[in-house]
């Protein structure tokens, strides 16, 4: 490689400034993604590969009712934590931006549930809703309310876990929310002062519309990071009781590591999958990253 | 319409109490655990609950570091987040400064290929790689699960380190190279040095990520000598017979340690990194 070389002409050289990091992406997660496709149409037997099953494995995950329970709670699990997050990420932007130094002082740790691991989020949340000793259900019942089981109870296992999954992700929309207020020009807030326009004119014509974008891009990998979560829901629910936490990315673990039959669970893997592309994909228009 | 004047003085004291509900709402929770971890294994479980232990004891942390699998956990956990990052590094740097600053085909298609691998959910590749791993006999390797982390944070490496290297003007590079340095030189002494809180911010999110992992440790290196903190925190939640609350927010609050003293030194970085590409004008 030296400075005489020419860029139109077609050379080796620069791919092998590549060939490293596109080494270790192709055995790591190129061919297995070429491999699972292949394995779905395989039948198993555990680990064992008895022969070619066609669509059989596509047919008995689509036509079961499980999978679309599973596929429903997966969307509610998403979808539930997103609107948590959201609001509350706004919410805490807005009031933020607005509490002068004590905004600014907080917002240094705010950050801070965002670096903790999943299992440690699990861990402690575990401890807080303990029926027996946790604190959460201690005040509630002070408050004359029977909070249950907590985790234990069918109905509310899901939705104390988007709650929790709600919490350790709203920082993150309020970050970015932030950054995002903080580059719109001061000029159009004193547009809309100078037509006689109050604060919520304010915030639904300027703040919200210029930081739509970045809010559509921040929900996308949140959307992203929710569908393919699943260690909260491993330390929290075990996916129970009575499968109400079992979402399809937790469905695809408990398939690897309880290996009665792969080949289905590689069909589970390929649904996955695909929401995942699409959804990434369209942050990729989104952000136009991939035109840069 | 004083509007602007007239809502300053009022409108700030609730948001000042707005953000100290959202700062408990935020810390609170890890504020207990953390009281938690310094109460005796009798008073963690006391009926009312105490907000503060009434006499702080280390017992639970003392107990976490006699544990005879501790220190290999932690062990573990360092070498295969720390290893992850520098491999992400080592193949990054080469790639991503060739993305910046050389023209050539099939640049676009390649750069294609290293994000779309990061629409790749891990989740989606459990089933394959066990298998595969299985049928070479690879399962419980150190090395393996540090290389399969660093795939995991590659992408972005590549691509953070193609645009930080892309804010550096060419000039600078090509006085260097009249001056007869080789390729080599320019980037470990002239980029490096200057794209450094860049790398800073790649590396520190990296570690987080992998250090933070559960699932890859725990399905392809389940072994206790090669699991990590995070796959011994959750198989203690699984032995929920006879938990000890103190001890279990104790081992909690080392496990958690490193990344909360990272993102303490490195937070602007950090900032800086995540909202990198996400806002833009």
């Amino acid at each position: 490689m030296d400075a005489t070389d020419n860029a139109n002409r077609f050379s080796w050289a620069p791919f092998l400034w590549f060939t490293p990091a596109i080494l270790i992406l192709f055995l790591v997660t190129l061919y297995p993604t070429i491999f699972v496709i292949w394995l779905s149409f395989q039948k198993t037997k555990y680990y064992e590969l008895v022969g070619f099953a066609g669509l059989a494995n596509y047919v008995e995950v689509l036509s079961s009712s499980e999978f679309w329970d599973t596929t429903v709670i997966s969307l509610t699990y998403v979808g539930g934590s997103l609107v948590g997050a959201i609001t509350l990420g706004m919410a805490s932007a807005l009031v933020l931006n607005r509490a002068g130094v004590t905004g600014s002082a907080l917002r240094v740790f705010i950050l801070f549930p965002w670096t903790l691991s999943m299992s440690v989020v699990g861990s402690i949340w575990l401890w807080l809703l303990n029926p027996s000793f946790g604190p959460i259900p201690y005040v509630i019942q002070k408050l004359g309310i029977d909070p249950g089981l907590m985790l234990g109870d069918p109905g509310m296992a899901l939705p104390l876990i988007i709650i929790v999954t709600a919490w350790w992700s709203f920082p993150y929309v309020m970050v970015m929310a932030t950054a995002a207020m903080q580059s719109i020009p001061k000029e159009l807030y004193e547009a809309v002062e100078i037509d006689g326009g109050g604060a919520f004119v304010k915030f639904r014509y300027v703040t919200l519309t210029e930081i739509l974008p970045t809010l559509g891009s921040t929900a996308l990998t949140l959307s992203i990071m929710y569908l393919t979560l699943m260690t909260l829901i491993i330390v929290m629910t075990g996916g129970g009781p009575l499968g109400s936490t079992t979402t399809l990315s937790f469905e695809a673990f408990r398939g690897t590591v309880q290996a009665v039959n792969i080949g289905p669970t590689a069909v589970v893997s390929i649904v996955v999958l695909l929401i995942n592309v699409a959804l990434g994909a369209l942050y990729s228009r989104l952000t136009g990253r991939v035109t840069g | 319409m004083s509007n602007a004047l007239s809502n300053r003085p009022t409108g700030q004291i609730p948001a000042i109490l707005g953000s100290l509900v959202i700062g408990i709402i935020v810390l609170g929770p890890v504020l207990w655990a953390f009281a938690t971890s310094f109460k005796t294994e009798v008073e963690a479980v006391a009926v009312p609950p105490t907000i503060l232990p009434s006499s702080a004891t280390l017992e639970n942390y003392i107990k976490v570091f006699q544990d005879a699998a501790f220190l290999t956990d932690l062990w573990n956990s360092v070498a295969y987040s720390v290893g992850a990052v520098v491999i992400a590094l080592i193949v990054g740097i080469p790639a991503g400064y060739a993305a910046a600053r050389f023209s050539f085909k099939g640049k676009r298609t390649l750069m294609l290929v290293v994000l779309a691998t990061s629409m790749v959910p891990g989740v989606a590749l459990l089933v394959p790689t066990y298998y595969l791993l299985e049928s070479v006999g690879l399962l419980n390797s150190g090395i393996v699960v540090t290389i399969i982390l660093s795939a995991r944070i590659i992408p972005q490496t590549v691509w953070f380190i193609a645009n930080f290297v892309e804010a550096v003007p060419v000039e600078i590079e090509d006085s260097a190279m009249i001056d007869g340095a080789s390729r080599f030189q320019i980037i470990w002494s002239l980029i490096l040095p200057l794209i450094r809180p860049g790398i800073a911010a790649v590396a520190t999110i990296g570690i987080v990520t992998t250090w933070n992992d559960y699932i890859t440790v725990a399905v392809f290196a389940p072994e206790v000598a090669k699991r990590t903190l995070q796959v011994a925190l959750v198989n203690q939640v699984f032995d929920a017979i006879g938990i000890s609350w103190s001890y279990m927010m104790a081992f909690v609050m080392i496990a958690s340690m490193p990344v909360i003293l990272m993102f303490g030194f490195v937070q602007k970085w950090f900032i800086s990194g995540l909202t990198a590409g996400a806002v833009k004008g």
